[in-house]
């Protein structure tokens, strides 16, 4: 599950991890999760894949989850003409890269609309 | 801090060069460099080495040591500099500071990358290995994947449309079929890359919304300048180009981090200190060379420089500002879509391109009249760690 960290001085989220805030160079944070869906803020499709993936393309994208956590995710659609920036997207934990020792999961979108 | 002076520079053809070891890339732009500077006989105080896959691909590392050692340049000080793609740049300003320091007094700075040695899937990895480990690496996203993002973002924003995109390849393609170091020597016919039948497949997709014509190219290749004080410059006798300011910023390593995805902050941090320095303005800067990885790139810098409000950037592509004989002609090389991009050698070609306009010594088809200030923009990564340097035009 995907770990984020808000800064318990000035509230500042950030993923992934500083070890100082980001805008009040504080130390303490606590640990948040997302929450709620996400709005998509970009997206890409790739069609020229690093090593380590079959598929024909990849398709990921920028989510900002209700309480201000933004990550990168892979999305989950067959198409970029289904997306569109703003668009809301729900939000799981899933396989995102299949090594051949072991299943790597990360943020996986999928578009609501 | 002592002014710097850039007596020479070097280069050998940037493209597939398979026949070629790193190490014979990295000797030959060198030696070209300390020829150009007078220096053919004589050693150097200092040897930096910008390169970034020398560990990961070719499986050598000390790479510094191991050249001053092939050109007989002992007991010179010698360093790898790493900076991802800016370790050209990073290399230039190690060679700047020992210099301004009074420390040395003539070092040699050289760039190189090999990335032919491995298929093209494992260069793309390879070229990712510099996004976020655990927040952007195992998705798979690629610099040009991020490039993607980028580019709908700050299209959707400025009104960007694929014609300005266009505008920047065409450019850039043309200079770098005039110039006997690019990777690609191929002039753009635009009525058969972007228009008719066949546009899908001779400009296919590569990171929605950019195509195949918009990223650069992956390049082996290598280039080297000789930085020494301005007294060793002198006794040349010719013209010769002085370091007039300088600047750096880091951003956040990825791009979901940051307050607008589309503000290339760290490139207005570098360019203004730069300026402050250099005490000019962009309406100074005669020529620039900037970190064009992906066309946008090129348009988005422009304006974060200073050359053009933001939303200005693509007109100005378009309108043929950016063009030789243009308001600020950028890329004049073909810039890294089309003189290619082997990522230690980009700083490095920057600078010595800047350094032969401000000779005035390019074929009338490439050179910039009465080129007196240039500016070079070097990405580390994307957009998290710029280098920008002014050069000025000097005469003995």
């Amino acid at each position: 599950m995907l770990v984020a960290h808000r800064c318990k001085t000035c509230g500042k989220v950030h993923y992934p991890r500083h070890d100082r805030c980001l805008r009040c160079k504080r130390r303490e944070f606590d640990e948040i999760h997302p929450q709620g869906n996400a709005k998509l803020l970009t997206y890409t499709a790739i069609y020229s894949l690093p090593s380590g993936f079959d598929q024909p393309f990849l398709i990921f994208g920028v989510g900002e989850f209700e309480n201000n956590v933004r990550a990168l995710g892979q999305i989950k659609t067959d198409s970029v003409k289904r997306l569109r920036t703003g668009m809301v997207v729900k939000a799981e934990w899933g396989p995102i890269r299949f090594q051949p020792d072991r299943i790597v999961s990360g943020l996986v979108f999928e578009p609501l609309e | 801090m002592r002014e710097v002076a850039i007596i020479g520079a070097g280069m050998i053809p940037f493209g597939r060069r398979e026949q070629d070891e790193l190490m014979d890339m990295l000797a030959t732009a060198s030696l070209k460099a300390l020829d150009d500077a007078g220096l053919g006989d004589q050693s150097v105080d200092a040897v930096y080495v910008a390169n970034v896959g020398g560990g990961m691909l070719q499986h050598q590392s000390a790479i510094a040591s191991s050249l001053a050692d092939r050109l007989s340049l002992l007991p010179a000080a010698a360093e790898t500099i790493e900076n991802g793609p800016a370790s050209g740049a990073s290399a230039v300003k190690a060679g700047f500071l020992a210099i301004a320091s009074g420390y040395y007094d003539t070092v040699l700075v050289v760039g190189g990358e090999k990335m032919h040695d491995i298929s093209a899937p494992r260069a793309t990895d390879f070229v990712a290995a510099m996004t976020h480990p655990q927040a952007e690496y195992p998705y798979g996203i690629t610099m040009a994947g991020l490039g993607g993002m980028f580019a709908r973002l700050y299209m959707e924003k400025y009104k960007i449309t694929p014609l300005h995109l266009h505008a920047v390849s065409v450019k850039n393609h043309e200079m770098g079929a005039l110039n006997p170091y690019a990777h690609i020597k191929s002039p753009i016919v635009p009525e058969i890359v972007f228009e008719g039948d066949f546009a899908e497949i001779n400009n296919p997709i590569v990171a929605d919304p950019l195509r195949l014509y918009d990223l650069c190219p992956v390049s082996d290749g290598a280039a080297a300048v000789v930085l020494s004080t301005v007294e060793v410059a002198k006794r040349s006798g010719r013209p010769y180009a002085v370091v007039a300011g300088f600047g750096q910023a880091t951003d956040t390593h990825t791009l979901a981090q940051r307050e607008d995805p589309v503000e290339l902050k760290a490139v207005t941090l570098a360019a203004r200190a730069a300026f402050d320095m250099a005490n000019l303005t962009p309406s100074d800067i005669h020529v620039a060379e900037l970190h064009d990885a992906f066309t946008i790139l090129e348009i988005a810098i422009s304006e974060h420089v200073g050359f053009f409000k933001k939303g200005e950037g693509g007109e100005a592509a378009l309108d043929g500002r950016t063009c030789l004989g243009g308001q600020i002609p950028i890329n004049v090389s073909g810039g890294l879509k089309a003189r290619g991009h082997p990522l230690g050698a980009t700083g490095v070609a920057q600078v010595a391109e800047i350094v032969w306009q401000l000779r005035h010594e390019l074929p009338p088809e490439r050179q910039v009249q009465n080129a007196e200030v240039g500016l070079t923009i070097n990405f580390g990564g994307f957009a998290n760690n710029v280098l920008c340097f002014i050069l000025k035009r000097a005469q003995p």
